[in-house]
């Protein structure tokens, strides 16, 4: 057998790659670990609970709308045909992920601002839910995309099926593992968001202020705070991540 | 079931064209299948035999010509009206149904009475001696059971015309002789009038009554498989037929 230096080259850097992006996830626990006691204390600090609880319940709310919108927009990119489809496609999927949060936060600051909409709960959702919706559409979209060319669709059209039941009966059915991924994509993106919604929701303890906008201000003056809120954040993504994929594995 | 769709139907389909681009998929195509007869077009792949069952079925729009069903030209109706039973290369099953769901299927989006659906599929799982196997999922059945499920959903909602494309290009060569005679005995059952299009030249002697050879999107000859095998039309009839001539020994 020959030595082949070359793939031996690439998977060492393959590996250290893997292991640099595995302790940027995980550092934050060794940090943890030389203060635990005071942020075991930080973790039930008001200010934490407050930005726990609008953190994770933005991102419920987010994702159940991010699928919500999902299925009307993959029907429309899997079965409509018009010109300049390829341009909505970009600018409802990729430009939404690429576009600078803190932009969309002032455009909608400027755009909602004026109905009293800034520095609200809903304005955290609406912000969360712009930079975080394309994940679902863009899985429901290449999901229907794959079905429609299975030539499914078809067949329960020529049994009398209308779009109603298409929808029902083979879409979503046939969808639900790519939704539910699309969800915690949705979801662990949500948790993540910052700029948006620290542009134009704020961060007011208990109605606005969200895990990232706490570690962004609390990071400098009382670390312990933003590292409790932290491990929160980082902790929920990973287990609920693991647990969707999972769930998603065993449907 | 009503007592008007039970009425067997005559298939025409009137100098039908479809156009890709420059490529003429179907010219000028003329055919009339009689009321329960089993038609076959045959032709090599790429022929445009698929198409035409695409657009007899509405799932493809035609460019010039008429579908006609029983004198009613159906056009214009979309595919969900138009009560075409199709059953495509693969089977076409929903993977996520079970046996007894994917048969149900047609009933229950016509908002049968959940009785009249139990009996009809009952029926219909009795007819193509599929009966225990209702609760199996697709990916538990052989290729032959595919295709009788296949069949028993086309046929449950009772209609005009039944589409095959290919039906045994998915079956073994060890069963293919059973899954044939068992495909004949059921449309013969059903009396539903039947267009099949296959490749395969032994495939279409032994099912059709009538077959239309076809290429290049046009139907070059159109009789019954004695007359096909003794007068071919053309030299490249009788090249697209010349298995037939070894296999069954003329």
């Amino acid at each position: 057998m020959t030595k082949d230096r070359f793939e031996f080259a690439i998977t060492a850097l393959a590996c250290a790659i893997v292991i640099y992006m595995l302790i940027s996830i995980f550092y934050l626990y060794v940090a943890v670990g030389e203060s635990w006691s005071l942020v075991v204390s930080a973790l039930f600090d008001n200010r934490v609970l407050g930005a726990i609880a609008i953190s994770i319940s933005s991102a419920f709310i987010v994702g159940g709308l991010a699928i919500a919108a999902a299925i009307p927009c993959a029907y429309l990119l899997t079965y409509r045909s018009f010109r300049g489809k390829g341009m909505l496609e970009t600018f409802l999927i990729d430009l939404p992920q690429t576009f600078p949060p803190v932009t969309e936060g002032l455009v909608y600051l400027l755009m909602l601002g004026k109905i009293g909409l800034a520095y609200t709960y809903p304005a955290v959702i609406i912000a969360k839910f712009y930079v975080s919706a394309p994940f679902a559409i863009s899985f429901a979209a290449r999901r229907f995309k794959e079905i429609r060319e299975s030539g499914l669709d078809v067949i329960a059209r020529s049994l009398g099926a209308k779009t109603r039941e298409v929808l029902g009966r083979i879409l979503l059915p046939l969808s639900s593992r790519d939704l539910l991924a699309g969800f915690s994509l949705t979801w662990a993106r949500a948790m993540g968001e910052l700029a948006a919604t620290l542009v134009f929701a704020g961060a007011i303890p208990w109605v606005t202020e969200t895990i990232p906008t706490l570690v962004y201000f609390t990071a400098a003056e009382t670390p312990q705070i933003a590292i409790a809120a932290s491990v929160v954040a980082e902790t929920l993504s990973i287990v609920a991540l693991l647990s969707f994929k999972w769930i998603a594995r065993r449907r | 079931m009503d007592c008007e769709e039970k009425i067997m139907k005559e298939l025409r389909v009137e100098n039908v064209t479809k156009t890709y681009g420059n490529v003429k998929a179907l010219d000028e195509v003329e055919l009339t299948i009689n009321p329960a007869e089993f038609m076959v077009v045959m032709g090599p792949s790429g022929c445009g035999k698929t198409t035409l069952l695409l657009v007899i079925l509405g799932a493809l729009t035609l460019d010039e010509g008429h579908i006609w069903i029983n004198g009613k030209d159906i056009d214009e109706l979309p595919l969900d009206e138009r009560n075409i039973g199709y059953v495509p290369q693969d089977f076409g099953l929903f993977p996520h149904l079970n046996v007894y769901e994917n048969v149900a299927f047609g009933l229950r989006v016509r908002k049968y009475p959940e009785v009249k659906v139990r009996e009809r599929v009952n029926e219909l799982l009795h007819t193509v001696d599929l009966e225990g196997l209702e609760t199996r999922k697709p990916k538990e059945l052989s290729a032959g059971q595919k295709q009788r499920v296949a069949l028993a959903r086309a046929l449950a909602t009772d209609p005009s015309v039944l589409l095959l494309d290919e039906p045994l290009s998915n079956i073994d060569e060890a069963t293919k002789a059973e899954v044939r005679v068992n495909l004949k005995e059921i449309q013969k059952k059903s009396k539903v009038t039947t267009l099949c299009v296959t490749h395969n030249p032994e495939d279409s002697f032994q099912l059709g009554e009538r077959i239309a050879v076809m290429h290049y999107g046009k139907i070059i000859q159109c009789d019954t498989p004695q007359n096909i095998l003794e007068k071919p039309k053309n030299e490249l009839v009788r090249k697209l037929i010349a298995p037939m001539y070894i296999l069954w020994n003329i």
